[in-house]
């Protein structure tokens, strides 16, 4: 059954996001998806993720798609115009491509080409709606395609930093389930008691809403994100925890597999990001019971 | 400068059709030079907005008003006495100046009369052409005074494309190709060995790819 199958039947789908190489060498990429494969539903393949540049997301969603998962992919408007961007959704969906997710791109500045010219023709909307386009069988400019292609296309949400934020938030979600987004992809957030108020305002929009667990990797990387990622609401006492343990990585996959066993009951469906970390996946999965 | 056109009167009309005090500002810079929105236009667009309401069988009251530059809080400023009497501001200086006077008044609505069109020089009584792109890191001393960036269809920094026919740009032929300008400018310098030079892909961040820039001079900072 397909992801989009499992999600309209209101079924709980596990995704895991994998980046692809910063070079041409697909083996941990490859073996990794190997390791999962009966136990995810999809893998989500960001596009230069953090403004870092790899390979093609396309070309991720396609070596996905040879080792029998189903690909999920990022779409975002930085890098391509609506040129290049219509034409990578047609050859998305020629290559097996067909879940999307459509985010907003790290800005320039904090990634590894700094000089590069941004693009931003299209923003999140305006992705959304060209999506929408393609499946009704024209592009932008209304010409016809030969062949309609096939989307399953969610959205994500930014990290929510303050009430004041969830609602805006919420505002834009809405408007870009009206403007064709079938599923709502939230940013993680520590603490659960917190995340729950959150995931419970973009339930309420009436599409299936997949929170993301983030593995901590270590204190140091735990402390970063409190420290700089107010919308993180990591508590001290997960830092604590981590620090006091005798192993700390073994401590990192438990507090990764605990958050999926309580946010497994609040959502539809849940992605796990390693950030690099991909082999640990299984680990995690086994500790949160999936 | 930086030059504008004004918006067609219906959006006007459509942005200040639910108030009925409006306090119409023009600067005197950019806008005035090129005709866009200075004194004599402020006068024109009131007249034009006073003539719409009485078709309608309504009434305006317009405050007309014409500060030195928008762009500056100093003249900004000038406006703090008239504020309160009115419902809206309709301005008529470059996004510069609407957004200065937006920041300073806060509680009252503010909106553009003009587009905000590039910066550009005076080719001919009222014609005005780009000629800056503002990328921040002016190649002009090595293309003979004449900038690709901003008067090349593409943006190539290499010479030009297929499509340079007879000096004139494929995209009309109204549009003269800045690669044949800069050969034929080089040329005039004695410095056909420059075109040799192979320029790398420019560095956009000067150019606003970071971000909203900014510039700070300590040297006048109070």
């Amino acid at each position: 059954m397909t992801l989009q199958n499992k999600l309209s039947k209101g079924d709980f789908v596990v995704l895991a996001e994998m980046n692809t190489p910063k070079g041409v060498d697909i083996s941990d990429l490859v073996t990794n998806v190997r390791h999962l494969k009966s136990r995810i539903d999809a893998v989500v393949i960001p596009d230069m993720d953090n403004g870092v540049m790899h390979m093609s997301a396309l070309a991720g969603g396609a070596i996905i798609r040879q080792q029998g998962l189903e690909p999920m992919i990022h779409v975002y408007g930085r890098d391509r115009n609506r040129m290049a961007l219509q034409g990578d959704m047609l050859a998305a969906h020629v290559l097996g491509i067909n879940n999307l997710v459509v985010v907003q791109g790290e800005a320039m500045t904090h990634g590894d080409h700094q000089n590069a010219k941004p693009v931003d023709d299209l923003n999140e909307l305006d992705l959304l709606v060209m999506v929408h386009s393609l499946l009704k069988g024209r592009d932008l400019a209304g010409f016809e395609l030969s062949g309609k292609p096939e989307f399953f296309t969610g959205c994500q949400v930014q990290p929510i930093q303050d009430d004041d934020h969830l609602e805006q938030e919420v505002k834009a979600a809405k408007a870009k389930v009206a403007a064709g987004a079938q599923y709502i992809m939230v940013p993680p957030a520590f603490d659960l008691d917190y995340y729950t108020q959150v995931l419970t305002r973009f339930k309420s929009l009436n599409v299936p809403v997949i929170a993301t667990v983030f593995m901590l990797k270590n204190v140091g990387m735990a402390r970063y994100i409190s420290i700089n990622d107010p919308s993180s609401k990591l508590p001290e006492s997960l830092i604590t925890r981590i620090r006091k343990s005798k192993d700390r990585e073994m401590e990192c996959v438990t507090i990764a597999g605990e958050m999926i066993k309580e946010l497994k009951t609040q959502v539809q469906g849940i992605k796990i990001s390693a950030s690099g970390w991909e082999d640990r996946l299984p680990a995690i999965m086994d500790c949160a019971g999936l | 400068m930086i030059t504008a056109e004004q918006k067609p009167l219906k959006e006007i009309i459509e942005y200040i059709s639910p108030y009925n005090r409006i306090l119409l500002v023009g600067c005197n810079e950019c806008v005035t030079v090129c005709a866009a929105g200075g004194r004599k236009e402020v006068g024109l667009l009131a007249s034009a907005l006073h003539l719409n309401c009485l078709k309608q069988g309504k009434t305006i009251e317009i405050k007309e008003l014409t500060l030195e530059r928008q762009c500056d809080p100093e003249y900004v400023e000038e406006l703090v006495s008239e504020i309160g009497r009115v419902d809206a501001i309709v301005s008529m200086a470059c996004g510069c100046g609407v957004q200065s006077v937006a920041a300073r008044y806060k509680e009252t609505p503010v909106f553009p009369a003009v587009n905000t069109k590039f910066m550009g020089a005076s080719v001919a009584q009222g014609i005005w052409e780009e000629r800056c792109k503002g990328c921040g890191d002016c190649m002009l001393g090595i293309t003979g005074g004449i900038c690709p960036v901003a008067r090349c269809s593409k943006h190539l920094l290499n010479g030009p494309c297929g499509g340079t026919s007879y000096g004139m740009c494929e995209i009309s032929p109204d549009v003269e190709c800045a690669w044949c300008l800069i050969w034929e400018r080089l040329k005039a310098l004695g410095m056909e060995k420059r075109y040799e030079e192979i320029m790398e892909a420019k560095d956009w961040r000067p150019a606003g790819g970071g971000g909203p820039r900014k510039i700070i001079r300590e040297d006048l900072s109070l």
